[in-house]
């Protein structure tokens, strides 16, 4: 009788912990599948608002989880402005006035290059990995793929802005969806995938929508153009100097 | 009427002193309300007036929304045409045209996120205290000039001084990146922290040029020599932007709603004091008019022996207490208007307090209105109070027994 209560405590124990791998295992996996080791790529971002829109065409870099690089190639007037991210500094370069400057802390929550993602979004979007614990929740069919719905609570002593994490991961580790939720339990803003395609030989969400969740009418959306994984990257790629002069 | 009218007269005079001391201290009590009332009521002006200088002015013109939600893209175009209109139709008042925007300002070492607002060199000083707030440097000039002029503390967190350049890289009204460096070229230091670490000022047309405005901008504020001058402002504002839907005249109520707020409850706790005060007089009253009703038991005996109902020398004790009151009534308006118009036109100030104007760049002292409402509302409300508080003396007459009331010592 004790013995089989033991054993049935002990199978519940390590279930659970396997449950709760996987679903970190599946957060791992769908960041490192959408970034590669190495990436190049080319974007084209709309910012859209009720009475206007803007679009603007970008090329980016990346190298691991820390270090990457955005530089605007259209339209003209604000072509060569750059942002460049390396271990959770950031920093902008405006040719108009030929300086690079330091984003602060202060500024993290404030929009980037004008579109509803923050700094934040752009320079952190790692720390889901190592900042949060994560569960999955519900795993469905659609399509003829499973999807995997995760939630992520932040440790108690991270330094995040949000209280939950919602995502939505596809069998080939395509992230579908992401959402943020503040401390009180409110959505926030919602990081939608709205096409999937081959890319760069793996399926990438190719065109991704941000809306804020009380002005659904305000969106940016990020379409990739094309891109490659797995690059020769130079050593100089992610410096200030290199940001301030193209040099790739 | 007329008979009662002098009996009532005669009775006040019949105890003197006794009239005079009830009469005195109502006089007292009517002074005391009128220079706290008008003291208050001017403190109020001066209030409204300061903080309205400081920055926003009396009146604004708005694109509609932006007030609630203050955007860049929600702008009036044109605004420096418009604002001389306004300027030609307001000879007297001062009009200024504005723009603001969010910016990441820069120095070699430091960068903060502060309010931008480009502002018109030569109109922003009849509008707004800040410019005369200036320390060290100078205020704008030229309308164009790479310049800036920044609050205190945000000059010791960035760590420059005037002669030392700042970038400042925001967000365009087309969305595009804005980006400038400019010379700080004066310092301000307004007492407001929240000013002084967030708010810089930038020549408007600079600000046009590099935040890509194509000759919009946020607001034009207006600001005219007194409160009382504001409907007839309004008035011909409104007119001039009539044509245009989407801009609207907002007022310092919708500019400060807490301002409002903040003087009533000022009010309201301020009238507890003054309740204090009329009670206190009330009782007075009160005693006075219960010691002359019961010192004449026998004479109003005698009265009502003779066929003179109760109900007429009740109506005599009210009206000896009103003759009472309306003559501290009287004597307390003129002595406290006396007073009022006295510090109305010297001024009234309490020491520190002109140290304490320098620094915030107001006048030096409170000069108290004098209106209809500041001179009559206390002493109307002491008044009312004595004759409610004679019911009292009066209700008594209606038990007074004339066989009885005769034999009383």
């Amino acid at each position: 009788m004790h013995k089989s209560m033991l054993w049935l405590g002990l199978l519940f124990l390590s279930s659970s912990a396997a449950q709760e791998s996987d679903a970190t295992q599946l957060v791992r996996n769908a960041m490192d599948h959408w970034r590669g080791l190495t990436s190049h790529s080319n974007m084209t971002m709309i910012i859209h608002r009720p009475d206007w829109e803007r679009t603007m065409t970008m090329e980016s870099w990346s190298k691991g989880d820390k270090q990457s690089l955005v530089r605007v190639i259209e339209p003209r007037k604000d072509a060569g402005n750059g942002t460049l991210l390396d271990d959770n500094n950031m920093w902008t370069y405006t040719p108009k006035i030929n300086r690079i400057i330091k984003v602060p802390s202060s500024m993290m929550s404030q929009s980037w290059m004008g579109s509803d993602f923050s700094n934040k979004d752009i320079s952190k979007s790692t720390d889901i990995i190592d900042q949060y614990d994560h569960e999955l929740t519900a795993t469905e069919e659609k399509d003829g793929r499973l999807h995997y719905t995760i939630t992520s609570i932040p440790h108690e002593d991270a330094a995040v802005v949000w209280g939950r994490e919602v995502l939505v991961v596809r069998d080939d580790y395509v992230l579908m969806e992401q959402q943020f939720w503040d401390q009180d339990g409110i959505l926030v803003k919602t990081l939608k995938t709205l096409e999937v395609e081959e890319m760069g030989g793996r399926s990438v969400a190719k065109v991704m929508r941000m809306s804020k969740t009380d002005t659904p009418e305000e969106w940016t959306q990020m379409t990739a153009n094309s891109i490659e994984f797995d690059v020769e990257l130079a050593n100089n790629v992610f410096t200030l100097s290199n940001l301030r002069n193209p040099r790739q | 009427m007329t008979l009662d009218l002098r009996m009532a007269w005669r009775n006040l005079w019949r105890h003197k002193r006794r009239t005079w001391l009830t009469a005195t201290a109502m006089i007292f009590s009517n002074v005391l309300l009128i220079f706290m009332i008008s003291l208050q009521l001017g403190s109020y002006d001066m209030m409204i007036n300061n903080t309205l200088q400081a920055f926003s002015g009396h009146l604004q013109v708005q694109h509609d929304g932006y007030n609630h939600n203050p955007k860049l893209r929600t702008s009036i175009p044109s605004v420096l045409a418009l604002a001389e209109q306004v300027r030609q139709a307001l000879p007297g008042a001062g009009v200024t045209a504005r723009a603001a925007a969010f910016a990441l300002a820069s120095s070699e070492l430091r960068s903060v996120g502060i309010q931008v607002i480009g502002v018109q060199p030569d109109h922003e000083p009849r509008v707004s205290t800040l410019p005369g707030l200036v320390q060290e440097g100078r205020f704008l000039q030229d309308p164009d000039a790479a310049e800036i002029v920044i609050g205190g503390v945000l000059a010791r967190n960035l760590k420059v001084t005037t002669g030392d350049e700042l970038t400042l890289l925001g967000s365009g009204r087309d969305g595009s990146f804005a980006a400038g460096v400019v010379t700080v070229v004066g310092i301000f230091n307004s007492s407001s922290v929240d000013m002084d670490r967030s708010l810089a000022e930038i020549p408007l047309g600079y600000f046009q040029d590099t935040f890509a405005m194509e000759g919009h901008g946020n607001s034009i504020a207006i600001s005219t020599d007194n409160l009382e001058q504001i409907p007839a402002a309004s008035g011909r504002v409104n007119n001039i932007i009539a044509g245009q839907d989407a801009l609207v005249l907002l007022d310092w109520t919708a500019l400060h709603p807490g301002l409002q707020q903040a003087i009533k409850a000022d009010f309201s706790s301020a009238w507890f004091m003054y309740g204090v005060l009329i009670i206190l007089v009330a009782f007075s009253v009160l005693n006075t008019q219960l010691m002359s009703v019961l010192e004449r038991t026998r004479e109003f005996g005698v009265i009502t022996a003779l066929g003179i109902k109760p109900s007429r020398l009740a109506s005599l004790v009210m009206l000896e207490t009103a003759l009472m009151a309306a003559i501290g009534l009287a004597i307390g308006v003129l002595l406290g208007a006396l007073v009022a118009l006295y510090f109305n036109a010297a001024g009234f100030s309490y020491p520190g307090m002109d140290e304490m104007a320098v620094r915030f760049n107001l006048p030096a002292s409170i000069y108290p209105s004098v209106s209809v409402i500041s001179l009559l509302l206390g002493p109307a409300v002491v008044f009312l109070f004595c004759l409610l508080a004679s019911i009292y003396p009066a209700l008594r007459l209606f038990r007074l027994r004339p066989v009885e009331a005769m034999r009383a010592v």
